[in-house]
């Protein structure tokens, strides 16, 4: 075995240093950058959300954390192996898994529980403990009752939930989500952050990548990013107190920082950390 | 152009064991120019209700009238329905096949037989109302567009067909916010130029409360509850029971009232809730 | 209607004959087959006959259910029966200006109808009694020897899988696009042939690329889930041979030896 674990602190589990990542372009001399020189570092068990508008290199980030995508430069760790080594692809793979944004295009199997042994067959696992596994995978998404299923009966929440338990079945100590709710209706977007939520308290390492500002808001760092750049990183507080550049960003600030910001417009003293309906609604009734 | 609807009932899979009443005598009316929301979970009967707008589906029983047309009756040109009526699905872009924008948008006109000029004229006023320049895009192939482009591509080629009534489900569906705004303020655009009535089927209550005259509630097939937004959104024990959550705007307004904080009924925007916590603070001052 | 099918559809149950190894159902149906090639007279029909009766019974399918499946292949059977009727040469019955039937044809064209007859139902009662999905565990498991001599069993039993997982979403696609082309003045039902055929496109081309975009998508999603083909990969369902099989094994010999008794021993009514 020829991959070596680089040394490293024990409280990051990925490390992304200096990353660029360029898509070919057919007959075009010049390649598309899609990443371009983003360094973070992500705590174990850390929940954090990647924001930004289409093309600013967010779900391509999400790629080159579980070596789907590779480096065209800088490099990632994950738990300590390069994806850049071919060996550790495996390692890497396990460690990190992935949720995507379509439900229906990730579920391999027409029956719900073969769905989820399906991670833990590849990694060549016994089938009693399989059978563990998916039973306890599928009863924390809440889809066990289901499990005789055919995806296609499901409702997206479901099918979603399920693509969760195939991926949880492995074990991982991070999972990537790919605009998990993108597809869903409210009901359904619901259930999945109910779900990551509790995979975070879990102690889940969790990057959730979202359009959605309500559930950035559940993070607790935000990575903005732009055109393939890391424009903004901190604690959702922190993050939405530049609702000009969000907006630039053609990203919309949650109800409740927007209101703040246009009272304290007024002339009101509106605290700075307030980012949720509750806090908001919390503030005024003290104001009483 | 005035929709009648009166006692609408659909039977999906009829006579076998999963058969599902999808619609069950729903009846309606409106009024030209107006601007209807269509709210309700999944699995309501919205996407069927609006399917027989057009004549895609057939009821069991009941009538639609498009202006003084009866579209249900036998015999009716369902041609001449489904120019009168734009269809705008879910994730439209999914439906582009031809090799350049031009030819996809002018796919509904040349199917109606219409002359080369008319096509023309349709397909560059179609471009113009998505807000894609001509020059630019028209010869452009329509899969190496971004995904709001795409998107907006898709919604020329319901365009170019004229319709006087727009029907759209969930528009901005898995769009980022900026060009969810892009599409809302084209749909705006659109009614303002050419006077359409428009129907718009969300899950997005903030839009639904921004945009819509009136707002209908499907629930098991059925409208449950229809009005004007405030109307609407004031019942919000009874949305809630029917698995509906209330604007943003609105559950803020609605907590607040809960906490004994004074704020009049009816609050739904952002602008209307500016001025009614302003007017809280100053008396709390 | 495409749900009126019943041939090779699931009928969900816990019969004795669903909970056999897959692997033991498709030896038997092969058996079974092979069987009805050998049956030279109606007399072997009969002892087939009995046996699908035995095996539809501990199936507890409906017998309607399974006569459903046969309506589908109506045509077929039909057609079989008619062509023996009237091309076989021999002894003539009816003469109806060039429509000539023979007694040899007529007993043909019942032989062989009963034979399809037999064939349909036997072999639908293999897909009635297993899911689609064990049958691709089960094939995938018989064609593993077959492997050293390039037969890429894990890789069809995978095809399998993605192709029954995907079928009704392509179906559901397919009438979701047929539906927005419609609304766009699309006309799929009139014209001539030639026309329809092109007619198709504005359906065709949106579904390929659907199907494009599915392919990458789960390609992806399945190398995300450390997917690296058959090797070294394990399977939540083992297939394990139970009594119950041995016991169906056992049984299926016993009707192969009546077969074999009974064209050993009848009188041949005709040379076939």
């Amino acid at each position: 075995m020829k991959n070596v674990r680089m040394a490293h602190n024990g409280t990051d589990i990925i490390r992304i240093e200096n990353l660029i990542f360029e898509y070919k372009r057919e007959g075009e001399a010049a390649p598309d950058r899609a990443v371009d020189g983003v360094s973070l570092n992500l705590e174990r068990g850390s929940f954090t959300a990647v924001i930004g508008q289409n093309g600013s290199g967010k779900s391509t980030l999400a790629k080159n954390i579980n070596a789907l995508l590779l480096p065209s430069g800088g490099a990632v760790y994950v738990d300590g192996y390069n994806t850049g080594d071919a060996e550790a692809v495996w390692e890497i793979r396990r460690r990190a898994g992935m949720v995507f944004q379509n439900p229906d295009n990730q579920l391999v199997s027409a029956i719900v529980e073969d769905d989820v042994a399906f991670g833990p067959e590849n990694l060549g696992i016994a089938p009693d403990e399989i059978r563990v596994r998916v039973r306890e995978s599928l009863l924390s998404v809440h889809m066990y009752g289901e499990r005789k299923k055919a995806p296609h009966l499901l409702s997206g929440g479901q099918k979603q939930r399920v693509a969760i338990a195939g991926v949880v079945a492995m074990r991982p100590e991070c999972i990537i989500f790919d605009e998990p709710t993108a597809m869903l209706d409210p009901v359904g977007r619901e259930e999945v952050m109910e779900i990551i939520g509790r995979l975070h308290l879990d102690g889940v390492t969790v990057v959730l990548i979202t359009h959605f500002m309500d559930e950035a808001a559940l993070a607790d760092r935000i990575v903005v990013m732009d055109e393939g750049r890391v424009v903004l990183d901190g604690a959702p507080s922190s993050v939405f107190r530049r609702a000009d550049l969000l907006r630039k960003l053609s990203l919309d600030a949650p109800l409740a920082v927007e209101l703040a910001e246009r009272l304290r417009g007024k002339g009101f003293a509106i605290p700075d950390d307030i980012i949720n309906t509750e806090e908001m609604v919390e503030f005024l009734c003290r104001s009483k | 152009m005035p929709v009648k609807v009166e006692d609408l009932v659909y039977v999906y899979s009829e006579g076998l064991p999963y058969e599902t009443l999808a619609l069950d005598g729903v009846s309606f009316e409106i009024a030209d120019g107006e601007f209807i929301g269509v709210i309700g979970r999944t699995g309501s009967g919205k996407s069927t209700l609006i399917q027989h707008l057009n004549g895609i589906l057939k009821p069991k029983s009941g009538r639609v009238f498009v202006g003084d047309a009866e579209i249900t009756a036998k015999g009716v040109k369902l041609a001449e329905i489904r120019r009168k009526i734009g269809l705008v699905f879910q994730y439209p872009e999914y439906q582009l096949f031809e090799e350049t924008v031009y030819k996809d948008v002018a796919f509904g006109p040349v199917s109606l037989g219409l002359s080369q000029r008319e096509t023309d004229r349709r397909v560059r006023e179609a471009l113009s109302l998505v807000g894609l320049d001509f020059s630019e895009f028209s010869e452009r192939s329509p899969f190496e567009l971004s995904g709001g482009q795409k998107r907006r591509a898709a919604i020329a080629g319901v365009l170019s067909m004229k319709p006087e009534v727009l029907i759209l489900d969930e528009p901005t569906a898995g769009l980022d916010p900026g060009s969810h705004m892009d599409i809302l303020n084209m749909i705006g655009e659109i009614r303002r130029r050419e006077g359409v009535v428009v129907i718009l089927v969300s899950h997005n209550m903030n839009d639904i409360a921004r945009l819509s005259d009136r707002i209908f509630v499907m629930n098991e097939g059925k409208i449950a509850l229809s009005g004007a937004p405030a109307e609407v959104f004031a019942h919000d024990e009874f949305l809630a029971s029917i698995g509906l959550r209330l604007p943003p705007v609105a559950e803020m307004m609605r907590k607040l009232r809960l906490r004994g904080v004074d704020i009049p009924e009816g609050v739904l925007t952002i602008d209307e809730a500016e001025r009614a916590l302003e007017g809280f603070l100053r008396r709390a001052r | 209607m495409i749900r009126d099918i019943t041939l090779g559809q699931y009928y969900p149950g816990d019969s004795w004959a669903h909970r056999l190894d897959p692997r033991v159902k498709i030896a038997v149906t092969f058996v079974y087959i092979l069987a009805l090639f050998l049956i030279r007279d109606f007399g072997g029909h009969a002892v087939a006959a009995a046996a699908l009766g035995v095996a539809v019974a501990v199936s507890r399918v409906p017998p309607k259910f399974i006569l459903r499946g046969l309506k589908a292949v109506f045509i077929i059977i039909l057609f079989t029966f008619t062509l023996n009727m009237l091309m076989t040469k021999g002894e003539p019955l009816i003469k109806a200006g060039f429509i000539v039937v023979t007694k040899e044809g007529l007993y043909n064209a019942v032989f062989m109808g009963l034979r399809l007859v037999l064939l349909i139902v036997g072999s639908s009662l293999l897909t009635l009694t297993t899911k689609p999905v064990r049958l691709t565990d089960g094939i995938e498991s018989l064609l593993k020897p077959f492997r050293r001599f390039g037969v890429p069993a894990h890789e069809l039993a995978m095809m399998m899988t993605i192709a029954l997982r995907f079928i009704p979403t392509l179906l559901e696609e397919t009438d979701k696009i047929m539906k927005a082309q419609m609304a766009r003045g699309a006309d799929f039902e009139s014209g001539s042939i030639l026309r329809r055929a092109k007619n198709m496109t504005p359906l065709l081309v949106p579904l390929f690329i659907g199907a494009f975009r599915i392919a990458q998508d789960l390609a992806m999603a399945m190398e995300a889930r450390c997917y690296r083909g058959g090797e070294g990969r394990t399977s939540l369902h083992e297939l394990r041979l139970r009594k119950q099989d041995a016991a169906a094994i056992f049984l299926t010999a016993v009707f192969l030896s009546f077969i074999l008794l009974e064209r050993w021993l009848s009188p041949l009514w005709f040379d076939i």
